[in-house]
């Protein structure tokens, strides 16, 4: 770029501001360094640049810069230095309105008018703004500009779905947290005892619980923070190269706001104290004979068909009528009744579920002696198993249910890639998707990639921004030609006559995301603003390609992209070669053309296919990794139930240990009963991961053409996690009940 | 012969300043098919010694014998084992299991020793039948009342055919009805089953229901007094005070 051979020229997005130097002047103030000077109106590729670029290129006044331009490289002489930039965001290359308007081939066109108004009374003020706001209707937008609302509806998009992750994790945070407050008053119950016996009130002792709850969330939450800034940080360093392959955007630190604080630590402490209300209120119930009295392991015999059940069973129907009527808002509620249905059920079914698993437990200990034991002592506290197996069945619902997702995404995503990028080669600018900030090409690069003799067909997208009812809309012009037969649509209504559609009128495909924000059929006529008013378009079918699933998006013929909205340069190419034509025949011809257009990396499609499934496998990685936080907490959650039942029946095990149980015996038994525990989890885990699974893949389905894959490695991964989590959790609480004393364990009261 | 041995059997809880010595220099002798009880003060190492016959504890120095069979270096294994086919115990708190029935809880020792679950049923439902639990066979202990529970753990004693029962304050739940009815259990369990019996209790009325008595204080054996039928609780009483309870 700066012509110096000592110094490898690197390429950064920069964005390219085209000026009336007079009227800049009169709004901004442009310290221009000595002895330069800011551009002319009759100034012809002449720039102004920042000393930070300057720098970064190792140009000096008077030097020059190439910029890629629709019509090729185009040399710029630097007349002018200015201050070093301090605001964040792209370098900017000033240059005179008319030449960028050729550079970008926008002829006589603008994006943003500046205006200063005279008066500082706020009255008046206020009055011209709404006189230039009704002036201009609705399609303009007035104060700040905001580019990149397209990106912003993605962004929401995917906010959406890690809240409900977040949802989830607390939700079984409680559960755990519940779990570990009534393991705290099953080992104390003897101290809560003696105070009562001192004249403690039942009252001071729910409060002292609570408090404990307060200052143990309080702890949390503080933990809770750093941690999750921490996590932050990490993953905006592990995906700020990735993203780099789409958009040139830095990331800075994580934002953490006071608001989010303070929810954090509400919905922490808020939590915390929650799920340590039941404990305490039970905690109050323990009465001072209990400071006196023989800790027996309760039992609840009663047979547990009753309300709860039938509420459950009542929501669980409903649950699965919700998913015969196919409407999205029905399924995902039914997710949630699905998962609350089975919790309420669990009780009742867990005898029967044990009993299944407690004659494989048996086998496996046959003629030990030990497994029925475990299948009573796991179905003595049906409530307590169930909220331990819940806590096990949402981690391993999720993982069952990205499982199925991601088999179902990777399947679409792969046909979808080979469908709609399989063209022999690529040309990709910096940007992909959000197209406004990418530097075009014009017909010249096109027809001289033609006329190379090999290539076959040249389809390509052209980008304008527009707007419908507001919204705004990223229209793509593809030629109803070529486009089908180097690329393609995936349609989800309508089919490929719709090509033809687009050539012979104001037609629009649209694809998920846009319905997704503006409701329409295929059939529907929408107005498009356009530099020249408003234009009426009809919708023909509906239809995603992969690059422009996330964002709200209407292709259009290029012929009317020309015509309404005046815009002829490509933003992305795709090139097929004609049969019997290798690469390797043609692949230095393309490379010495791309060389005039360096705003467009050229990859041959193969290799980018297999770039984006690496990409997608990355982020699978890293969604697993963030499941197995969210699994992590059902472990201790085994090993707090465990661990109460280890502590409640510990006079048994040294009378099971008196009448010659060995060690082992005892131990066996524990182990058991956490396999049980964790299959009784597992069976329900997979049960709702699967209707998640479902729920998600057609939420996607509403972006990505997608069907739902049976998640097979989800439910065997969920399988293998489970059965290996409830060793896991047996370890601790088993080599204790081995490890007993006869003797002590006797005298245990 | 002796079925039970001890020589020099001593027991310290703890070490230094605060060793406490609950059972100091115990020797006794226990014959096949006697009823013995252990009786004594509060504190004087009663149940440690019972602990101690049984192979639940270890002792600190002595030893004991069960058979001529030395326990005290048997390995912990071995020790269950022993426990298992040769011993049986009865607790003051029965210890059944809450979620198994009656005659699962009674077939438990024999369900340990891997005997087959319908063949251990057949045994423990036997031994229930004796004792008139016949037609409470599948009910859970919550559904029986303190002697039909303690009933049950005798059933459970006897199941694997030991030679010793030792019963710890077996009466110490119950009614004074029902503490008679298990302490005639435990009689008709020498007399008409030939088993040895250690039982450790306070009660000079069920104490009476012994062959022997050995007293203890201190940790040491004071007194024995063979017991002839009648008039024996009132004996026992006296000897209780002239050991200074």
């Amino acid at each position: 770029m700066d012509a110096d051979p000592a110094r490898q020229d690197r390429i950064t997005a920069l964005s390219l501001i085209g000026v009336e130097p007079e009227a800049a002047q009169s709004l901004q103030a442009y310290l221009i360094q000595e002895p330069g000077r800011f551009l002319q109106t009759d100034d012809t590729n002449a720039t102004v640049i920042s000393q930070t670029l300057a720098d970064a290129y190792g140009v000096k006044l008077g030097d020059t810069l190439k910029v890629p331009s629709v019509n090729g490289i185009e040399t710029l002489t630097v007349v002018g230095i200015l201050p070093p930039r301090t605001v964040p965001g792209n370098e900017e290359v000033l240059v005179t309105l008319a030449q960028a308007q050729t550079m970008t081939g926008q002829a006589g066109q603008i994006n943003t008018i500046e205006v200063a108004l005279t008066s500082l009374d706020e009255t008046l003020r206020g009055e011209t703004i709404t006189a230039i706001e009704s002036a201009l209707g609705s399609d303009y937008q007035i104060g700040a500009v905001q580019s990149g609302s397209e990106m912003f509806a993605s962004l929401k998009l995917a906010q959406a779905a890690f809240n409900m992750f977040g949802v989830l994790a607390l939700f079984m945070g409680g559960f755990i947290i519940f779990n570990t407050f009534r393991t705290v008053v099953a080992e104390r119950r003897r101290d809560i005892g003696m105070l009562r016996a001192l004249g403690a009130k039942g009252s001071t002792i729910t409060g002292m619980i609570l408090m404990e709850g307060l200052l143990q969330g309080l702890i949390g939450s503080g933990v809770g923070l750093l941690l999750g800034y921490l996590f932050g940080a990490g993953i905006v360093v592990l995906i700020q190269q990735p993203i780099n392959q789409f958009i040139r955007l830095t990331m800075g630190k994580p934002v953490v706001s006071p608001t989010l604080v303070v929810a954090s630590v509400l919905l922490g402490v808020g939590i915390t104290v929650l799920s340590g209300l039941i404990p305490a209120r039970n905690a109050s119930r323990i009465t001072p004979m209990d400071a006196l009295r023989p800790s027996v392991a309760e039992v609840e015999y009663k047979r547990r068909a009753g309300a709860g059940f039938i509420a459950g069973l009542v929501m669980i129907g409903i649950a699965i009528l919700a998913l015969a009527t196919g409407n999205m808002g029905f399924i995902s509620l039914g997710g949630l009744l699905f998962l609350l249905g089975l919790i309420l059920v669990a009780p009742a079914l867990l005898r029967p579920i044990a009993f299944v698993f407690g004659r494989l437990t048996a086998w496996l200990y046959a003629r030990q002696g030990t497994g029925d034991l475990a299948q009573g002592n796991l179905t003595r506290q049906p409530s307590r198993v169930t909220i331990t197996a819940s806590a096990t069945m949402i981690g391993l619902a999720i993982v069952v249910a990205l499982g199925g997702m991601s088999t179902s995404l990777s399947g679409m995503m792969g046909s979808l890639l080979h469908k709609s990028l399989g063209s022999d080669y690529l040309f990709i600018p910096p940007s992909v998707s959000v197209w406004n900030s990418d530097m075009g090409s014009g017909s010249d690069f096109t027809n001289r990639l033609q006329a190379i003799k090999g290539v076959g067909d040249i389809s390509s997208l052209r980008f304008s921004g527009s707007m419908v009812n507001g919204q705004a809309v990223s229209l793509l012009g593809i030629n109803p030609e070529t486009y089908p037969k180097v690329s393609g649509l995936d349609f989800k209504q309508g089919d490929e006559s719709a090509y033809t559609a687009l050539a012979n009128g104001r037609a629009m495909i649209v694809n998920g995301a846009f319905l997704m924000t503006i409701p329409v059929k295929v059939g529907d006529t929408v107005e498009l603003a356009t530099p020249n008013g408003p234009q009426t378009y009809t919708i023909v079918a509906i239809a995603s390609d992969l690059l422009n699933a996330k964002v709200v998006t209407g292709f259009i013929s290029q012929a009317n992209l020309a015509a309404d909205f005046g815009r002829t340069d490509d933003v992305f190419i795709q090139l097929n070669l004609k049969p019997g034509v290798q690469l390797a025949d043609v692949d230095a011809q393309i490379k010495a053309v791309a060389v005039d257009y360096p705003q467009f990396t050229v990859i041959a499609g193969k290799g980018y296919i297999d770039q984006m499934l690496q990409l997608l496998k990355a982020v699978f990685a890293g969604m697993y990794f963030m499941l197995a936080f969210l699994a992590f907490p059902s472990l201790i959650a085994m090993v707090n139930t465990l661990t109460i039942s280890v502590l409640e029946r510990t006079r048994e095990i040294g009378m099971i240990r008196a009448v010659g149980g060995t060690r082992k015996q005892v131990r066996r038994m524990v182990v058991a009963e956490a396999l049980l525990l964790a299959s009784v989890g597992t069976a329900f885990g997979i049960l709702s991961g699967m209707y998640l699974g479902y729920v998600i893949v057609k939420a996607l389905g509403a972006l990505f053409p997608m069907t739902y894959s049976f998640p097979l490695s989800g439910i065997l991964a969920g399988i293998a996690i489970g059965l290996i989590f409830g060793a896991l959790a047996a370890v601790i609480p088993a080599r204790q009940a081995a490890r007993l004393q006869v003797v002590e364990a006797l005298r245990y009261e | 012969m002796s079925l039970i041995q001890t020589e020099n059997l001593t027991k310290i809880y703890g070490s230094g300043e605060t060793a406490v010595t609950a059972l100091d220099h115990v020797g006794i002798q226990v014959k096949e098919g006697e009823f013995v009880a252990v009786m004594g003060p509060s504190g004087c190492g009663k149940s440690t010694l019972l602990h101690l016959l049984g192979g639940l504890d270890r002792p600190s120095e002595g030893g004991v014998s069960i058979d001529g069979t030395a326990i005290a270096d048997m390995k912990d294994d071995d020790l269950t084992k022993l426990r298992r086919k040769r011993i049986g115990f009865v607790f003051q708190f029965y210890n059944l299991i809450p979620v198994l029935t009656a005659v699962e809880n009674a077939a438990l020792p024999v369900t340990l020793d891997g005997v087959k679950p319908a063949e251990a049923r057949k045994r423990a439902a036997e031994w229930l039948e004796r004792f008139g639990l016949g037609d409470r066979l599948n009910s859970r202990p919550d559904q029986l009342s303190g002697g039909q529970q303690q009933r049950v753990a005798v059933a459970r004693a006897l199941v694997a055919e030991p030679a010793l029962i030792l019963a710890d304050e077996p009466t110490g739940n119950l009614d004074t009805r029902s503490g008679d009815e298990i302490a005639s259990l435990l009689r008709q369990v020498t007399k008409e089953y030939g088993r040895t019996v250690v039982m450790v209790t306070h009660d000079p009325r069920i104490a009476a229901y012994a062959d022997r008595i050995i007293f203890l204080k201190d940790g040491k054996v004071v007194d024995e007094t063979q017991l002839e039928r009648m008039g024996a609780a009132e004996k026992i009483a006296n000897k209780m005070k002239e050991i200074g309870d």
